[in-house]
């Protein structure tokens, strides 16, 4: 919806961007010009720019593209066009990474930078500090070193920014600049006093006795440039022992604003004890100039960034105090800074958990206050973190963003706290005070211009309106679980036939059940306010796959939809000279087997392969499931492949001669198990629909010992692989140390009976276990029994 | 009122005569190149000049003749872009230095190499000796025997490729204006 209101607001604007439509390819044709005879500074300079839009709109070119453009761009040197040339320098920085043999325009560069034209000066040092590599660094290093020291400041700064951008390449070689960059640290210009030393202390680094030296050296000096003093703040604050607290207090009366900061934000960086120490001065500071009525935003914002200090390093016995004198100011300062204090105050909740009254009503008073969407989400998170943290805050805390979002204007963060009080909610003590507004969202929401939120929201407001349990349970809890595909086809299949009947949602394949990191994934994204790509699309089911082959069998199209397609079962081991595997297809009353043989000999060739089963006596072969005989419905078959071998030619593949000889081979027993008969079901609320299932269902229980098993744990897993159900509510796994669990089971047998199932696990010695099904069909229900026994 | 007229008229002659030509000059480092492009170009001659790195372009406006200058550096790196400088221009002058009899033979095979591009078929070549002031240095046959020994002469015929050495004294434009006629001679032939 977003991304529609954004097209329409271009639309609006006009044109927009002339550049929109512009292509990779047209760009590097038109970049032809560049290579004419002569030069047209007013052709060439559009299709640079188009060039250079198209690499910062993330647009690549390989090597060989880059090359190319970046050798015809070189020939632009001839033109005396100073827009041109800069556009040329551009260029080079873009491309110079990508190009081949870039060093082709150093001596071009290197004559523009120490050339009479200024315009050209600096550009031309960042341009080539672009191309250098370390092996050039040296041919130009007499330039650079001119450069530093050179009496135009943008050139000065160009080139003490390039040697530290080239530290990295070759600190040897900048190094050796240093004396250079000591003497542009004297220079009148703020940047370039600030640029020098910034290469010096990076030169200087790795050495701390030199760092501790020049430091001691400049704060004798006094700096002209507020941002080099800010810079030396910086640099003091790494060390602990800082002798040099005299230079960072003297820092906080310095006539610019930014040195005051810098120091302020210095001393709070320090151990803890000095700061006691500093606490007097600071507050005065802050209160005088509330007090003074200079409510400019500067002084405002130090202001801040003291009380906010104090925030920090506070006593518990001082936060109500504190709070007090941020009331007096707070809604004058930008929302910026409110964030500040909103941090600070988070901190101090979570250092002080007895506090939280005085901040949760502070946060709740900011929340009311006008602020933007930033201001207020950071107070909103805020609260839900000390939600979080501390869990008798939660009541008043969900009362206060309750109250937040009858109008707040940010739908995002409405959103979020929507979906916060729809998990915390219920937990507290009346949690119908927080339906109203769930109520009230969900009405709003029938009349939004999305289809899809419109559709759902009618939907949920129906259902529950109806006040009716079991609908809550089928249709809010647990949500569709048939696969769509498979859905679709169903329905296409079903208009196009026959359709005096009603459809049937129970003969569609149910959606395989998504493991559990995929369902994690899902969770994560939900509530959050950024999008987390485009939604991938649902996995379509095994079931689905086969399902189309096995529909194009023309014996099999008159069995129905397809119910479960077992996993691949080996019936001969991989390495023996045929490999014989079988997948089972469960249909409502039949079952298809699908043999994959491989003949792995190179000099047979198999002809008339079939397998001949021998079936348990309540089987027909060809192959239908034992009528009203469900406790015979599962079984084992011997079976044995027959086949006619020829030899033949181990490389050609064609037999020696016609006459072949016939041949078997036996293969392992084949198994119709319960779970083949059974497809997971998900059910989110297992509880509601286990009460649900008990007016409604056959009951059967019975005891058993599991002798095998050697622990809960081992129980656990072997009953959900023999059963193949859809373990709910995490029950499948046990809690460390416990001798009793119960685990809770769902599924749906072949021809869409719900099957719920309870196992009650004891152990001492052996595993006990009390089973208990319930199941729309007693005859299902009496299979489990007998089955597990 | 006269005046004006032979105004109009000088102009009217400019534009028929008025043409511009585009020249490279490639050759091993050390040959000379940039120090003939300055001498051709200001008439200036400097002992002490850096290698090029990279490459140097000039104009230099001679009557009614605009020559652009793509002056490449010789050093092995270089030798490789040579080619894409060379594309579409009117003549190439490849600088050997004939004093240098180690190098010779290094010189003539990047010549070749340069030759055998087929980019750059049909345009004339100037085989330029340089350094004819130092007491080694071979003259004119000397050079064209040295440079055609591995090239043979029917090699050579089927490109438009001519000897020539700058005079003995550098700062003497004489022979560097022979050598400039030659040129704007051939860089038309060439382009037709």
């Amino acid at each position: 919806m977003s991304s529609f209101k954004r097209d329409k607001k271009e639309e609006e604007d006009g044109g927009g961007n002339p550049f929109q439509n512009i292509e990779k390819t047209t760009v590097l044709q038109e970049a032809r010009i560049f290579n004419e005879t002569s030069v047209n500074p007013r052709k060439c300079t559009p299709v640079l720019t188009k060039l250079l839009y198209l690499l910062n709109q993330g647009e690549t070119l390989n090597a060989k593209e880059a090359t190319d453009v970046f050798f015809a761009m070189t020939k632009l040197f001839q033109s005396k066009d100073v827009i041109l040339r800069r556009m040329v320098y551009l260029g080079i920085k873009e491309l110079s990474p990508i190009a081949d043999d870039v060093i082709i325009v150093t001596s071009s560069l290197t004559k523009d930078m120490t050339g009479k034209e200024d315009m050209y000066r600096a550009a031309a040092i960042r341009a080539l500090c672009s191309i250098t590599d370390a092996t050039m660094l040296q041919a130009i290093e007499r330039y650079m070193k001119q450069a530093i020291v050179d009496r135009n400041s943008a050139v000065s700064s160009a080139a003490l920014v390039s040697s530290l951008h080239m530290i990295k390449l070759a600190p040897d070689v900048v190094k050796r600049w240093v004396n250079e960059a000591q003497e542009a640290v004297n220079s009148d210009n703020i940047m370039v006093q600030y640029h020098a030393l910034g290469l010096l202390y990076h030169i200087r680094k790795s050495d701390r006795l030199a760092v501790t030296k020049l430091i001691a050296k400049l704060t004798r000096m006094s700096l002209k440039s507020p941002y080099a003093v800010c810079m030396l703040v910086k640099e003091e604050d790494s060390g602990n022992d800082s002798p040099y607290f005299e230079f960072i207090e003297s820092c906080l009366r310095h006539k610019s604003e930014m040195v005051v900061y810098e120091a302020a934000h210095a001393i709070v960086n320090l151990n803890v004890q000095p700061v006691e120490s500093w606490h007097r001065p600071l507050a005065s500071f802050s209160c005088s100039v509330v007090h003074l009525n200079q409510l400019f935003d500067l002084l405002l914002s130090i202001a801040t960034l003291a009380i906010t200090t104090l925030l920090k390093t506070g006593a518990e016995s001082s936060v109500d105090r504190l709070m007090k004198q941020i009331a007096t100011f707070v809604s004058e300062i930008s929302d910026e800074f409110k964030v500040v204090v909103v941090q600070a105050i988070r901190a101090l909740a979570l250092k002080f958990p007895r506090k939280h009254s005085v901040l949760m009503n502070f946060l709740s008073a900011m929340l009311r206050d006008e602020g933007g969407l930033e201001y207020k989400a950071s107070i909103a998170d805020t609260i839900i973190t000390i939600i979080e943290d501390n869990p008798e805050t939660k009541e008043t805390g969900l009362a206060h963003l309750c109250e937040f979002i009858e109008d707040c204007e940010h739908v995002s963060l409405a959103v979020r706290i929507l979906h916060l009080l729809g998990k915390e909610g219920p937990k507290t003590k009346q949690p119908s005070r927080f339906v109203r507004e769930h109520t009230s969202a969900t009405r709003c929401c029938q009349m939004d211009s999305d289809d899809e939120v419109r559709d759902r929201a009618t939907y949920y407001s129906w259902i529950l309106n109806k006040q009716d349990k079991s609908l809550y349970n089928n249709y809010i809890l647990d949500t569709l679980q048939v696969s769509i595909p498979s859905l679709e086809r169903s329905l296409k299949e079903y208009t196009q036939g026959d359709t005096d009947e009603a459809f049937d949602i129970k003969t569609v394949p149910l959606a395989p059940v998504r493991s559990d990191e995929e369902r994690e994934v899902k969770h994560k994204a939900e509530g959050m306010l950024v999008s987390q790509g485009p939604t991938k699309l649902a996995p379509i089911s095994r079931e689905e796959n086969f399902a189309e082959k096995l529909s194009a069998i023309p014996s099999i199209q008159n069995l129905g939809p397809l119910f479960r397609s077992s996993e691949m079962v080996e019936l001969t081991e991989s390495e023996t000279e045929y490999y014989v595997r079988c997948i089972k297809h469960c249909f409502t009353g039949h079952m298809v087997l699908q043999f994959d043989c491989l003949n792995t000999l190179s000099d047979q060739l198999l002809e008339n392969v079939r397998v001949q089963l021998d079936p348990s006596e309540n089987y027909q072969i060809l192959v239908k499931f034992p009528e009203n005989d469900l406790p015979n419905s599962i079984g084992t078959f011997g079976a044995v492949l027959k086949f006619i071998v020829k030899d033949c030619d181990p490389t050609t593949g064609l037999p020696d001669s016609d006459e072949g000889y016939d041949d078997e081979y036996m293969l392992e027993d084949l198994e119709v198990t319960l779970a083949d008969q059974i497809q997971k079901v998900n059910k989110v609320n297992w509880a509601a629909a286990w009460e649900e299932a008990a007016s409604n269902s056959v009951e059967l229980e019975d005891t058993y010992s599991l002798s095998s098993m050697n622990s809960l744990d081992e129980a656990v897993k072997n009953i959900i692989q023999f059963l193949g159900l859809q373990p709910a509510e995490r029950s499948d796994k046990v809690p460390e140390g416990k001798n009793t669990h119960t685990l809770l089971l769902a599924g749906m047998f072949r021809g869409g009976i719900d099957i719920l199932v309870r196992a009650k696990l004891a152990y001492t010695d052996s595993v006990t276990m009390q089973l208990t099904v319930r199941s729309s069909d007693a005859n299902v229900a009496e299979l489990i029994t007998s089955a597990v026994g | 009122m006269l005046a004006l007229m032979n105004k109009i008229l000088d102009w009217f002659r400019s534009l028929f005569w008025k043409e511009e030509m585009e020249l490279t000059l490639v050759g091993l480092q050390y040959s000379g190149k940039t120090t003939f492009v300055n001498v051709i170009a200001s008439g200036q001659f400097s002992e002490d000049m850096i290698p090029t790195v990279g490459f140097n372009m000039r104009k230099i406006t001679k009557g009614n003749v605009t020559i652009k200058v793509w002056d490449i550096g010789g050093q092995p790196r270089f030798r490789s872009m040579w080619e894409r400088y060379c594309r579409g221009v009117n003549a190439i002058v490849y600088m050997v230095d004939a004093a240098d009899s180690d190098k010779i033979e290094a010189s003539r095979n990047e010549l070749h190499n340069l030759l055998d591009k087929p980019q750059l078929a049909g345009i004339p070549v100037l085989v330029l000796g340089n350094k004819r002031d130092k007491p080694q240095a071979l003259d004119e046959n000397g050079l064209i025997e040295r440079i055609t020994y591995f090239l043979s002469r029917i090699y050579l015929q089927s490109k438009t490729v001519k000897f020539a050495v700058t005079p003995s004294r550098v700062k003497k434009k004489d022979n560097i204006d022979i050598t400039l006629q030659w040129l704007i001679a051939h860089s038309k032939s060439g382009m037709r």
